[in-house]
């Protein structure tokens, strides 16, 4: 038995009788859903890292000294290696402030790229294991224990990036041999990057006489308030009460590239509508030159008994087919462009996650919807006139 | 099946001009029977032929089928009627490019709203394509074959639906004669095996002579021959 006549058979059968049009309104679609998915892409991936990283610290605020907002961001956000410090009785300060209820400190300290024998630039962290409550949730079941002194965790990213991708490993910091004991899970943030040790290392590495911290120095303090009071609150009184340090509240984090996001977001929308408008044009101009061309066909179709649904639904399936098939190509080149551009924009390359799967199925899914959408929207008009073909057409000849 | 036809007339205007191109024209059609209609090129065959059809909608009178007026019918309706109770053979070429002739044979099929299996369908297809002698052809596209064997394909399509009545607008026009006889041989065999009524438009006196009644058509108006 032959394969049975379906509709859909017939609707790809007439699509390849003009391969090179059909071809040309798939690349138009495919070009339309690979701005929208790249546009998509980067804005999404942009936008969650930003939020996934003030989620994740489990702070509600962040002190850094003053002046040093951004490069506190830079860390956490852009992975970006950089030190400042500040004297650790500002965090001591914060403690008694009203409405705070637990405080732990940061030390960030800078390897040197090209030191003999220290691991490529990277930032360390280091941490204060007993009010810490910012690095501990991320530890899971790696360790199980403190860390001891002469121990390491690695960021998840890091320990790629130091070509471990296994624990136990030796490793040189700051002249000092470090044992990693542990990799973190991902955090989505730039903590990814890091090395954790404890403080009690720091009078071990000041000795080697590499990093620019004094005793007494921290880098930045995690704030978590209690529950009930106000960040903001705490953060005015920070800004009012102690002169040395800044606050950033968990929500003003990346508030200066979300902004700049949305007016990126604007110019994607714009270009892609522009885009559209152009896909359903060709759409339209593509499918009345084949009603008109088909005239005579669906003018026999119609004699013979079809219906104006039947002829309908003929030539939508040609245009979802078209639609789709330029839609599934425009999501694989979207989502390649994303891959292969992301290096070249800076703010994604510094943004800390990817987007995960469910993230890149949604905005393939959206991209699939769209992109046949605006195809059939074009071409409903001249499908509509082919459904209501006269069938006395083909009776005359015409 | 009974068609009656009464009072039917088609006017219309070609360039400014107007036409009456069916003028009055009542008769009845039992099942049955082969008839043929002659008549002068513009004499208003083709028109007659598609007001019966459902094709185009007579400026008066009314075409019943089994005692139902066929353009009281709604567009979907119309359609059915078209689909599953008439057979048309034009009068030129008229398959689907893009498909091949089994397939231009079960598309009619599939306009049905009472579908039999696929099976089922494709078996009559091949069937009426081997009455046609084109079994060989059921996967040839109609650009692979000759003029005369698209007419028989496009003869072989009207079957497939077993209609009551067949529609068949000059429908060996461009045939051989051997070709023709053919043709003649099926349409007789299925008027009187399945008591099919056959309704053929024709230039051709021999031809029309093949019918059990004649029909002339002259300026609009038709008349027993």
């Amino acid at each position: 038995m032959a394969r049975p006549l379906t509709p859909l058979r017939h609707a790809l059968r007439n699509l390849a009788r003009k391969p090179s049009r059909s071809a040309i309104l798939v690349v138009a679609i495919g070009l339309l859903v690979s701005v929208l998915v790249f546009a998509l892409s980067f804005v999404r991936r942009v936008d969650a890292g930003i939020r996934r990283t003030s989620e994740r610290l489990g702070a509600d605020l962040i002190v850094v000294p003053t002046g040093s907002r951004g490069a506190a961001e830079d860390v956490l956000l852009e992975n970006k290696v950089s030190t400042f410090y500040m004297d650790r009785s500002i965090a001591d300060r914060v403690r008694a402030i009203p409405g705070v209820e637990r405080v732990t400190t940061q030390t960030y300290l800078a390897t040197i790229g090209g030191e003999c024998c220290d691991i490529p630039e990277t930032m360390v962290v280091m941490f204060d294991q007993d009010s810490d409550f910012v690095v501990r949730p991320w530890l899971g079941r790696q360790l199980g224990r403190r860390l001891h002194k002469g121990e390491a965790l690695v960021g998840s990213q890091s320990a790629f990036n130091i070509n471990l991708g296994l624990t136990r490993v030796d490793a040189f910091l700051f002249g000092n041999v470090f044992r990693m004991v542990g990799v973190l899970d991902r955090t989505g943030t730039g903590l990814d990057t890091a090395i954790f040790i404890d403080e009690s290392n720091l009078d071990d590495i000041r000795r080697k006489g590499k990093v620019a911290v004094r005793p007494g120095q921290v880098s930045v303090a995690f704030v978590r308030a209690a529950e009930g009071a106000d960040p903001e609150k705490i953060a005015a009184a920070v800004e009012n009460g102690i002169v040395e340090a800044d606050a950033v509240s968990r929500r003003d984090i990346g508030r200066g590239v979300l902004r700049s996001l949305a007016d990126i977001g604007r110019m994607f929308l714009l270009t892609f509508l522009l885009a559209a408008v152009l896909a359903a044009c060709l759409a339209w101009a593509v499918f009345s030159g084949v009603a008109n061309e088909r005239a005579r066909e669906v003018g026999i179709m119609r004699a013979i008994g079809a219906k104006e649904s039947h002829v309908t639904r003929l030539f939508l399936l040609e245009v979802v087919a078209i639609g789709a098939l330029g839609s599934v190509l425009g999501i694989a080149s979207g989502t390649a462009l994303t891959l292969a551009l992301g290096r070249s924009f800076s703010i994604l390359e510094k943004v800390p996650a990817g987007l995960g799967f469910l993230e890149r199925a949604g905005i393939g899914a959206s991209g699939l919807v769209i992109g046949t959408g605006i195809c059939v929207l074009g071409a409903l008009a001249p499908i509509r006139r082919a459904g209501r073909t006269e069938p006395l057409r083909v009776l005359k000849g015409e | 099946m009974r068609l009656v036809v009464e009072d039917v007339s088609k006017s219309f205007r070609l360039n400014g001009t107007p036409i009456q191109a069916v003028d009055r024209v009542s008769f009845e059609v039992g099942r049955g029977e082969f008839v043929s209609i002659t008549g002068h090129s513009g004499s208003g065959k083709t028109t007659l032929l598609s007001i019966l059809g459902g094709l185009s909608r007579p400026t008066a009178g009314r075409v019943l089928l089994d005692g139902a007026d066929v353009y009281s019918l709604g567009s979907d309706q119309l359609s059915e009627y078209r689909c599953e109770r008439i057979g048309f053979v034009f009068q030129f070429a008229s398959l689907l490019p893009a498909l091949t002739a089994l397939e231009n044979l079960l598309l009619p099929g599939r306009f049905r709203s009472r579908r039999g299996t696929a099976a089922e369908e494709e078996a009559a297809a091949v069937e009426l394509l081997g009455l046609v002698g084109l079994a060989d052809k059921a996967g040839a596209l109609p650009s692979q074959l000759s003029g005369g064997q698209q007419r028989r394909v496009a003869i072989a399509r009207a079957f497939v639906n077993r209609p009551e009545l067949v529609l068949a607008d000059e429908p060996t026009g461009d045939l051989d004669e051997e070709t023709e006889a053919g043709v003649m041989k099926l349409f007789r065999t299925i008027n009187e095996r399945s008591g099919t009524t056959f309704l053929m438009v024709t230039h051709d006196t021999d031809l029309a002579r093949q019918a059990s009644r004649k029909l002339q058509m002259h300026k609009g108006s038709l008349r027993e021959a």
